[in-house]
């Protein structure tokens, strides 16, 4: 069975923490092992700042919506009703090249096995991140 | 975040604690950006207490270092935690940025 929650938070960036604790208690649910929840909340934080940041181009009166399923995968999906995100524009900048931004690409990418945006959605933009289940994942100290 | 910033014995030292996050990330880009401009160096930053960053604290970072190299001055990171070292690692900027386990060390280098 699926398992399901969801939080509604203002496009305020100190609201960010919120995000970030659900995130790491959906994740500790799922069982994940510290230094992997850590990695999800880090790329869900990013994808949200994302959100504030071009979706919502910094107004903090907007909504985000993000919502969280445990099943096999783990799989989150964040909503806003902002200015359309160009997944083909969506490039985090070299590593060598060193300069402020363009990182938070890079850690969603290497948490998540999925990174797509709903090409369906109308208004806003619907990003699902799912990660499948991996070896690292699990909280050893849990199932002993 | 909470940021203390202290001299000891002519040393600049900027205390972080907490989240640095795109809540935080501004006020540490204001109180970095004012030693900067005041052209100090060494700057010391004490990472002991801070639990968490995103890239938009790294690029505060990555920005007040790139301000520092145009005078030549020195910023060094002091105990960084291994989950936030690891970030760094990732994002390649272990190799950028001078990194130290105590004062000691750093002021020592």
């Amino acid at each position: 069975m699926k398992e399901y929650a969801a939080i509604t938070v203002p496009s305020n960036p100190k609201y960010l923490s919120v995000i970030r604790s659900v995130t790491a208690a959906m994740a500790g649910l799922y069982g994940m092992a510290d230094r992997v929840r850590d990695d999800v909340k880090l790329a869900v934080d990013e994808a949200c700042s994302n959100v504030i940041k071009y979706a919502y181009r910094g107004d903090t009166g907007k909504k985000i919506v993000v919502k969280f399923f445990i099943a096999k995968a783990f799989e989150v999906v964040i909503e806003d009703s902002g200015i359309k995100a160009r997944p083909e524009c969506i490039e985090g900048r070299n590593l060598d090249d060193v300069r402020p931004g363009g990182l938070g690409v890079h850690f969603i990418r290497r948490t998540f096995d999925v990174f797509a945006f709903d090409k369906e959605r109308k208004k806003g933009n619907r990003l699902r991140l799912i990660r499948h289940r991996r070896e690292e994942d699990e909280d050893r100290d849990r199932r002993e | 975040m909470k940021i203390e910033i202290a001299e000891n014995k002519g040393l600049k030292v900027i205390a972080l604690s907490g989240d640095i996050d795109m809540h935080s990330s501004p006020e540490l880009r204001k109180e970095l950006m004012v030693l900067v401009q005041k052209k100090v160096s060494p700057l010391y930053v004490d990472f002991r207490g801070v639990s968490y960053i995103d890239s938009s604290g790294i690029a505060t970072f990555v920005e007040g270092l790139k301000g520092m190299m145009a005078y030549g001055g020195k910023l060094k990171f002091v105990g960084i935690p291994e989950r936030i070292m690891e970030i760094f690692c990732f994002a390649k900027l272990d190799k950028v940025f001078e990194m130290y386990g105590t004062m000691n060390d750093a002021c020592n280098s």
